[in-house]
Formats: structure tokens, sequence, C-alpha cells
């Protein structure tokens, strides 16, 4: 069931009539809910894999207890570890055991070995990755003491499936999440107002913007040894657009599906293209997953790595980088993407620039020139890197990257249908406007009532409606459901 | 040791650090009110303190962590014992 169907729009429906109708007079009540629409909602997409959510939750649960419970640091180490083991099992189990399998094999073969490689059918379950981050954080933050473990199955069972974060996150902490949930959640009109408010600005972003960019980024892609220099620039260009529509996109509508509920989710996104250098953009790009790398991997490997001062931060941050980069998927470009960015790290390490997490020009109207070639830098940068993500290989990322650098990079580009790229082209634009005029804002409707009227407040729902209705591009499936 | 003492040093280490002294060093004093002072110089700032106090932290003991203030009082208590 994508956010995108009319599949979810009724279960939306239903599950919103029945928690603010016939569930709301207990928490208990409420959570009991929340956790059947949940279930549902995973079993629709795949019911075989409703039995690993639940020995996860399960497991996760009673190891929490158990580290808090037990007396002796040695056993709570003990148990920590069985739930590092355990999650990364999965993990490892589920996304990369192929993957390894594969490497033996070759990593044999380069020997003179005879090995085949006939890879075991492992279906991927759905939002693995981002419940079994969160599984992690959890165990470790008990440990270490942070938190309380909690003692309450059904809200924990909460915390973990909750159905908008469920498939792609954002990869919530238990410590925000859980204190939501404990009191029984009474209707908040201007948090569900700006929740549905931040639903439509989302499906414009992931409809009319992404899934129209992608389809010339994957025209480009596919034919990319087809086409000229130029073509291919401005294929990273609409892949671009195409991922952060597709995910900053999914990420406002999980987290304004989940303001109907009256439960705050994390900013995942706060328009990272208008960074001016590469750590400022990992601040504002899925941030949910780069708090977490920043304070489970990045922090704990550079304290143990900090007598050799810099040296240390560097390896620390390329290291957190490499497993960024691998968290994505099990194949070597995804590898290389992740360690690209921990490369690109270094100059910040060595000549000091000012890393405070910044929005550009905060209030003022245009940025500076200095700022402009900073923010357009930046931005090729992560454009011409993403080549590594989007490419089928890492051969063809290789391949795809030296057709741009050739001399007809300076002619202009090829397309099939040019009036309908030209028409996406000002979306874009208009989009980036958008963004930049309301950076300093979760999405571009916040305080939206206070700000316009009434009339004008309709006009603008209407147009995005009928402009998504028009315009929404062929259906593509949310990039990171695979991940 | 006193802690005006204390705070008067780590004034002259996060300088060294950051290579700037555009701030003013006091307790309600945090790493977003300084420029330059991050996730990744905090790593090396951290590592000079000991050196200059010949203390050991622990990874939890920063966590914990809210501005110069708190900084001078975990490093008191270490002096301390």
């Amino acid at each position: 069931m994508i956010f995108n169907s009319i599949d979810f729009a009724v279960f939306l429906i239903v599950v919103f009539a029945f928690y603010w109708f016939v569930f709301k007079k207990t928490a208990r009540l409420q959570n009991i809910w929340l956790l059947f629409s949940s279930m549902f909602f995973y079993g629709w997409a795949d019911y075989r894999f409703l039995g690993l959510l639940l020995i996860s939750i399960l497991v996760n649960y009673f190891l929490g207890i158990k580290i808090t419970d037990t007396k002796k640091e040695i056993n709570k180490k003990r148990f920590l570890w069985l739930g590092l083991i355990f999650n990364i099992g999965i993990l490892g189990f589920f996304k990369y055991f192929n993957f390894f399998y594969e490497s033996f094999v070759n990593f044999v073969n380069l020997f003179n070995g005879d090995m085949e490689f006939s890879p075991l059918k492992i279906l991927l379950p759905l939002g693995v990755s981002f419940f079994t981050f969160q599984m992690l954080g959890y165990i470790i933050d008990v440990y270490k003491e942070e938190i309380e473990p909690s003692r309450d199955i059904l809200g924990f069972s909460v915390y973990v499936s909750y159905f908008p974060k469920l498939l792609a996150g954002p990869i919530e902490r238990a410590q925000k999440f859980l204190p939501q949930i404990k009191e029984r959640r009474s209707f908040n009109p201007a948090l569900a107002t700006d929740g549905l408010r931040q639903i439509l600005w989302g499906l414009f972003v992931k409809m009319v913007i992404s899934n129209n960019c992608a389809v010339y980024a994957n025209y480009i892609f596919s034919d990319y040894s087809e086409v000229n220099g130029s073509t291919l620039l401005l294929g990273t260009i609409f892949y671009s657009f195409e991922i952060y529509g597709d995910f900053s996109g999914y990420s406002n509508i999980a987290i304004g599906v989940s303001k109907l509920f009256g439960i705050n989710l994390m900013t995942n996104f706060a328009t990272p293209f208008f960074s001016t250098n590469v750590s400022d953009f990992w601040k504002k790009w899925h941030i949910s997953l780069t708090s977490w790398m920043m304070d489970y991997v990045n922090t704990p490997l550079s304290f143990s790595l900090r007598k050799l001062k810099k040296a240390g931060l560097l390896i620390s941050i390329v290291c957190t980088f490499l497993l960024v980069g691998f968290w994505h998927g099990a194949d070597w470009k995804y590898i290389f993407y992740g360690f690209l960015y921990g490369l690109y790290f270094i100059p910040l390490l060595f000549f000091k620039t000012s890393n405070r997490t910044s929005i550009v020009a905060k209030g003022q109207l245009l940025p500076s020139l200095k700022e402009v070639v900073q923010m357009v830098g930046l931005f090729m940068l992560v454009s011409l890197t993403s080549v590594f993500f989007r490419a089928d290989s890492i051969n063809d990322a290789f391949g795809y990257l030296s057709g741009i650098f050739t001399p007809d990079l300076f002619s202009v580009p090829q397309f099939q249908s040019r009036g309908m790229a030209l028409v996406i082209m000002a979306f874009v634009v208009l989009f980036v406007i958008i963004e930049w005029i309301t950076r300093e804002k979760n999405h571009p409707f916040v305080d939206w009532e206070t700000k316009h009227g009434v009339i004008f407040r309709w006009a603008v729902y209407y147009t995005i409606v009928l402009l998504i209705f028009v315009f929404a591009g062929q259906e593509q499936q949310f990039i990171y459901f695979q991940f | 040791m006193e802690k005006t003492e204390i705070i008067e040093k780590l004034g002259r280490i996060l300088s060294t650090v950051l290579k700037h002294d555009k701030f003013e060093i006091n307790e309600a004093l945090s790493a977003t009110d300084v420029d330059g002072w991050d996730s990744l110089t905090h790593m090396l700032i951290i590592t000079e303190v000991e050196k200059e106090f010949n203390i050991k932290f622990k990874l939890k003991e920063l966590n914990k962590l809210q501005n110069v203030g708190s900084l001078v009082e975990l490093v008191h208590l270490k002096l301390q014992n």
C-alpha cells in the first residue's frame, strides 16, 4: 500500500475514523488500534514478514528489560551483545547474505578457485533496515542508561511498527516517540490540518516533481552510452530532483499522516540543496539516518581513536560514511558512494570552516554571490556523486561519468520530447523557488492560515490538486522502500 | 584546582583548536554558540582537555555534557578523585 494510492487513502480514512471516534477513550485503546492497523498495513504489503517483525519486537523488548534488571555489568554487556548480534544478524541475513556470499566466491576464484555462485532466494522484508536501526539504537541507549527500557509491550510494539514510518522512516528514537503515546491523545485540529497540508505538499513533490524527473533520468541512465555529455549532466540533475522529491516527499507524507494521529515524527529533510558544504548537506539530508550514524557509529569510533587526533577523525568519518553507503544496499556502488562522501569531508577537517548547521542567508531574500557559488558547487558535487547511487553497477557509473566530461558537454542536450522536458524544468525551478522562500520552515505551509486568507489558501490547494491530476508523472515506486 | 582556573584553561584550548577567539568563555557557553565547534572538532577539544589536565573521560560522561559549565564540573570532579 503506497502512500499515493487509493488503497492507502481508504485505509487512512478508516484508521483515522476509528481512532478518533471508537478507540478514543484511553491511551491503551488508541495504541491497540494503532498496533492492529500497523500490522494490517504491513501484512497487506507482505504477510510473510509479519512473523519477523513480531519476533524483532519481542526479542528487543525483553533484551531491553534484561539489560537494565541484570545486576552484574558483565551480564549487561552480554545482553547488549546478544541484541547487537540479533539485530545485525537479521539485516545481515536478509539484506547482505548473497552479497557476502558472492564476494567470497569471487575472492576464492581470484586464486584459481572453482566455486560457483548460486544465490539463495531471500526476499528482503520491507522496512527491515529502518526498524532494525531503531532497535539497535534502542538497545544501545538502554545499555548506556540514556533511556529506561520500555515495560509496556503494547506501547513498544506501536513504537516499532507504527505504520506511517514503518516502511521507510524517519528512523525514530524511542525517547522521542514513546512519551507521545503514553498518555491519551486528544484531537488537535491545528496539528491535523497542518498534517494535511504537509501531506498535500509531499504528494505534489512526489507525484509531479519526482515522478516526472524520473522519466527523464530513467531514459538518460538507460541509454547513457548513446547521448552526449550535456544530456548526461542534465540526467544527473534530473536524478537529484527525482530522489530528493521521492524521499523528501515520502517523508512529508509520513510526518503529515502521523500528525493526524497526534504524534510528531522527526524532521527528515531540511532543504539540503541549500547547503554550503558537505557537512552542512548531510545535516539536512535524511537527517534521521545521518544523526543515527553520528550518534552510534561516528561518536564512539572517533572517541576511541581520539589519540590519533585528526587522523582519528578522518578514519571515523570515512568508516561512518562507508556504512551510510552500505546501509542503502548490498552493492559495491553504494559502498563507493559512501566512501566518496567520507573523502569529501577531509578538506573540512584540515581547512577550518564554519560548520554550524545554517540556514543560508537567514532572514534575507537572496543569498550572497559567494553563497550561490558554494550552493551550486555543492549541488553539482551531490548530483555527480549520485550517479553511483543510480547507475546499475559501479562500471556503468564510471562509464556514465566519463561520458559527461567530453567536448560535447558544451553541445545542446538531446531529448525525445523537448516541450515536456521544458515543462518539467519549469516545475523544478518553481519547486526550488518555493523551497528557497520557505527554507526556514519544516514545510512550505507552516503557519499558513495566520498569513493568508481562506480564499487564497483554498485557491492554492485546488491548484496543487489540479497540477497533481494533470501532471502526475508515471507511477514510480518509492525508491527508499527497497532499502 | 579552582574552577576559574579550569575555565581559563578551557578557553585557551578552545582558541588553540578552533584557531580563533571570537567567543567569550563562561559557564553558559555551549558548542552551538562557537564558530567551528561541531561534532568533528569536539573530539579534538576533548583530547586536548584530557591531555592538559591529565584525566580520562568516558564516552558516557561526554554524552551528558551541556555546556562549558558542565565540562568544568566534570573536570573538577575528575581532578578531585
